[in-house]
């Protein structure tokens, strides 16, 4: 890389430049836009791969100190509650990492400037997002993964694995992922996402059916809930972990989805971060 | 056949409900396969205006247009146009130089082997050979600023936007980015806009000037009009030996000299083209009763012109 090599002169500019023809049409652009989501990807694969591990582990190290608090504390507990604590440790990381991992970076780095190099870019804004939210995915999942094995192992159960476990999770990932995305860039600044995002997580954790069951929560809580997607992920899991199959499962994915379709809207509206006012 | 790229018309920029006013009315040609230096103390409004000009801030009146088409509703199009050297950290810490540079083609729309020809191009013409495995955190803040001006360069716009490009550098490097400037313009015809406090290295590569000062073009024009608006005295520098300041300046008091201390032991005359031979003549006759060890003739440059409008509001375009 040390010899300079001779510039290939690229054809000189023209004079009647325009805009016409400059967007790809047809194949090459769906090549283009997958090949953009490929590079994003990529960029963000690079960017987790130093600090993964730490990463994974610290964002375990919140439920399994949970998960271990309420081993000790709990005299013979049923196994429908130790499914529910469980399951309420496996969602934990996904709402850690998703909401308050990502709307802290994201705020950090718009407020230090570094949207201003991807808005540079002819890139599209839903690439970007999905970008993140794969990165979000795998910095999430081997810590669910570690979550169900602890778990099972603290409590001396067994639970039923199923692979529509995985879409769920996609889902719920998904959704926090880009809520997070949202409290990140619509935050004045990070010091404030950071107690917003924390509260949220707390307020998600603890005082929403994750991993108590919905009738034991006050009637206000029960119908705040219905309004946060990780309700719907902690009961499917229940179903699927306790019963397997069954069509409430379908419904919870079906409401999911509609979450994660709006979460993602929201974040495509309101992210406005090629052009400021 | 127009030449112009960019049309600027009664930009407005304020924040704060029209309290803080960052441009005012500016409006402003850029021509097809210039160099245009914008020129103006800190907080003046440049970066304002060229964040405008990128689509990446919304004006608050008037309309800027790049090739005829509103850069406001085209952002995604501009980019695909214009590059932009912004003084904004990069935000590709964890890659490497080479993956930085090659990466920022292929989203540009670079094809494989296009892309991994200009990366190679780029890293030796920027002088990144002994670093190009290293991650933009291993490297120095020159060099970061050096793959920042790569990752803008790739992709080959015919428009590009630099914002301080030789901020953080040493003399060797700056004088490298502006050889690397003038051959994007010289060379394959790019247009350029420079927003630079280096008038001195700026002098010699901008076409023409635009001078902003709270918000508002206070000049714009190339550097030999805008020199003619500003004071057309010869500036004579004298460099006088040590502890002998005084002693010169009361001499050339006596003789009625316009002089003024400009450094320890520096003293300038101001003096009109026809009176510089006199004085000039004087001076050689008498430098060893001045203490003078040299002389220098500085004619009015792009500097005074700097600091002649920086400090007005008079318009004079």
């Amino acid at each position: 890389m040390s010899k300079v090599v001779k510039e290939e002169k690229y054809v000189t500019v023209p004079m009647n430049l325009s805009f016409e023809g400059i967007e790809p049409k047809g194949l090459k652009a769906v090549r283009g836009i997958l090949l953009e989501l490929w590079y994003l990807s990529r960029i963000e694969f690079k960017n987790i791969r130093d600090s993964w591990v730490w990463s994974v582990l610290m964002i375990s190290l919140f439920p399994i100190i949970t998960i271990s608090f309420l081993n000790f504390f709990m005299v013979n507990p049923t196994d429908q509650t130790i499914t529910r604590l469980i399951i309420g440790t496996m969602v934990f990381p996904i709402i850690l990492m998703g909401i308050n991992t990502f709307a802290i970076e994201l705020s950090m780095a718009k407020h230090s400037g570094h949207f201003v190099f991807y808005s540079s870019l002819p890139i599209s804004k839903v690439n970007f997002i999905l970008s993140k939210l794969i990165s979000g995915f795998i910095m999430t999942l081997p810590s669910v993964i570690i979550m169900t094995f602890i778990g099972q192992f603290m409590f001396g159960i067994t639970l039923h694995f199923s692979w529509i476990v995985l879409p769920i999770m996609a889902l719920c990932i998904g959704c926090c992922v880009s809520l997070g995305m949202l409290i990140g860039f619509l935050s004045p600044n990070h010091q404030l996402t950071n107690l917003g995002s924390q509260s949220f997580m707390m307020l998600v954790s603890f005082l929403t059916p994750i991993m108590i069951p919905m009738e034991q929560l006050p009637k206000v809580l029960q119908m705040a809930s219905y309004g946060i997607p990780t309700t719907y992920v902690a009961e499917s899991f229940h179903i699927l972990f306790t019963t397997g199959w069954e069509s409430a499962v379908g419904i919870n994915i079906a409401i999911l989805l509609g979450f994660f379709l709006i979460c993602l809207t929201l974040v495509l509206l309101k992210m406005d971060w090629r052009v400021e006012n | 056949m127009s030449d112009i790229v960019y049309e600027i018309k009664n930009i407005y920029k304020s924040y704060k409900k029209g309290k803080v006013v960052a441009n005012n009315n500016i409006c402003l040609d850029v021509h097809h396969g210039e160099i245009l230096g914008l020129l103006g103390p800190n907080g003046a409004g440049k970066s304002t205006l060229v964040k405008q000009m990128v689509g990446q801030l919304k004006p608050s009146k008037g309309i800027i247009s790049l090739y005829g088409l509103d850069v406001t509703k085209n952002a995604k199009n501009v980019s695909r146009l214009v590059g932009y050297y912004s003084q904004e950290p990069h935000s590709m810490a964890s890659l490497s130089v080479e993956e930085a540079i090659y990466f920022t083609g292929r989203l540009r729309g670079m094809d494989l082997l296009d892309a991994k020809k200009r990366t190679k191009y780029w890293i030796d013409r920027l002088e990144l050979g002994d670093v190009y495995k290293k991650t933009l955190k291993q490297i120095s803040g020159g060099q970061r600023r050096l793959v920042g001006l790569g990752t803008t360069m790739v992709g080959e716009q015919p428009v590009l936007i630099f914002d301080e490009p030789t901020n953080e550098l040493d003399p060797l490097k700056r004088k490298l980015v502006w050889d690397i400037i003038r051959e994007r313009n010289r060379d394959e015809g790019a247009t350029i806009i420079l927003v630079t406090h280096n008038t001195f290295e700026a002098e010699h590569i901008v076409d023409r000037v635009g001078v902003i000062n709270s918000g508002k073009l206070l000049a714009v024009g190339s550097v030999g009009e805008l020199k003619k608006k500003v004071d057309q005295r010869l500036k004579i520098d004298l460099s006088i030996s040590i502890g002998n300041r005084e002693k010169a300046q009361k001499i050339l008091i006596a003789w009625g000299y316009p002089v003024e201390t400009i450094g320890e032991n520096q003293l300038r005359l101001s003096v009109t083209r026809e009176e510089s031979s006199k004085y000039l003549q004087q001076i050689a006759e008498y430098m060893a009763d001045l203490c003078c060890e040299e002389y220098k003739v500085v004619p009015p440059s792009l500097e005074d012109v700097y600091v002649h409008f920086g400090g007005k509001e008079e318009k004079v375009i």
